[in-house]
């Protein structure tokens, strides 16, 4: 019920900020394509800080938890990465147009993978390996479970 | 002229898996299935490891002693003054480029990873994300090298099959093809040393998927 409650809420911020506000500039809308690419960029880079780290001898939490913050932070900027007009059509992007043709889908996964990345920051600060482990494994299903229907190849 | 044999068992079935697997390695990265990409490089790198040692101790068709041979050799090839069964100086040429930029490929996908961090090959940990970016670029590039080659080496069946009358796909099957008497024959290798083989290649692709431990 609650994550249908937010699938609802992310189709209308998704949607909303299609027809509510203004149509986007030209300019606005690559510069939130731009952010979107750095931001993702940087959560795979973090993701892989992450990994490193779990599966080292002796993990080094506090870059774990660099890592995690960083991630969480980036998962809350990304409810702004795809307002209506920043596809294909727009610029090279990653993004599949079915982003906007399937808006309550993609933002139910977003969400998901927000909450997972909050999640997972949370263990990180608690500090217990095992729970870290399991969480870390839940953001990479929220990560794929996106990619899979909304990105293409994009080579960069 | 007589069949005799030419290429032992072990040649045959590395060849035939090799050309599976690098064309499944394609199919799977293509379609989204990287777990199964990269069981098919480690599959291939056990190949490899097999080939490499049974091209020490196998067949003496299988050995690179018996087939890398200078420029001077490939000079003669070329005049028509060559009777040998196995690779000829200038097949094997080809043969050892093949060879080399496949291990580089599987080299490079050991230390690979995609952009979200999600599937990485078994070394990668030991690398920075910033360097596994570049490994990523060197890997799909290294592809296409392998593509030009495998390209080059069909053509040169094809060249042999339909100008010069030559039948080379058949032997690399049925590992048999009519000689020149004064050709000599094939030394087999021995079946327990291609199990030793097989088993040292298993054990070493073992170690590398558990990420190369420390003994």
């Amino acid at each position: 019920m609650r994550n249908l409650l937010f699938a609802v809420v992310g189709t209308v911020a998704l949607t909303g900020a299609g027809f509510a506000a203004k149509p986007l500039t030209k300019g606005q809308g690559l510069a939130i394509m731009h952010e979107r690419h750095e931001g993702m960029e940087d959560i795979g880079k973090q993701n892989k800080v992450v990994r490193r780290e779990l599966t080292a001898a002796s993990p080094n939490l506090a870059a774990v938890r660099g890592a995690t913050a960083t991630i969480a932070r980036h998962s809350a900027e990304a409810s702004h990465w795809f307002p209506a007009g920043t596809g294909p059509e727009l610029g090279k992007t990653g993004a599949k147009p079915e982003i906007w043709q399937k808006p309550q889908d993609f933002g139910g996964k977003l969400h998901n993978f927000q909450v997972a990345a909050r999640a997972l920051d949370a263990a990180a600060k608690a500090g217990d390996l095992n729970a870290i482990k399991a969480r870390y494994a839940d953001i990479g299903g929220t990560c794929k479970a996106c990619h899979d229907s909304y990105r293409t190849d994009m080579h960069h | 002229m007589p069949k005799q044999r030419v290429w032992d068992l072990p040649v045959r079935l590395t060849h035939w898996l090799l050309a599976a697997l690098i064309a499944f390695s394609w199919w799977s990265v293509k379609y989204d299935h990287i777990d199964w990409h990269i069981w098919s490089g480690i599959a291939i790198l056990t190949l490899l490891l097999f080939r490499l040692m049974w091209g020490v101790v196998g067949s003496s068709t299988a050995r690179f002693a018996n087939f890398v041979r200078g420029p001077k050799h490939v000079v003669r090839y070329l005049r028509g003054d060559w009777r040998g069964i196995g690779h000829s100086p200038l097949g094997a040429l080809s043969i050892l480029a093949l060879f080399l930029v496949t291990v580089v490929q599987v080299g490079l996908g050991l230390f690979n990873e995609d952009d979200d961090g999600l599937f990485a090959g078994p070394l990668a940990n030991h690398l920075s994300p910033d360097t596994t970016d570049k490994i990523r670029d060197l890997h799909e590039f290294n592809f296409y090298l392998l593509l030009g080659l495998i390209g080059l080496h069909v053509a040169a069946i094809l060249y042999y099959r339909l100008v010069r009358g030559k039948k080379l796909t058949k032997p690399m099957i049925t590992g048999r093809a009519a000689t020149d008497a004064a050709a000599g024959e094939m030394r087999p290798g021995k079946w327990w040393v291609a199990l030793i083989c097989l088993a040292v290649a298993f054990a070493i692709s073992r170690w590398v998927v558990a990420g190369a431990p420390p003994f």
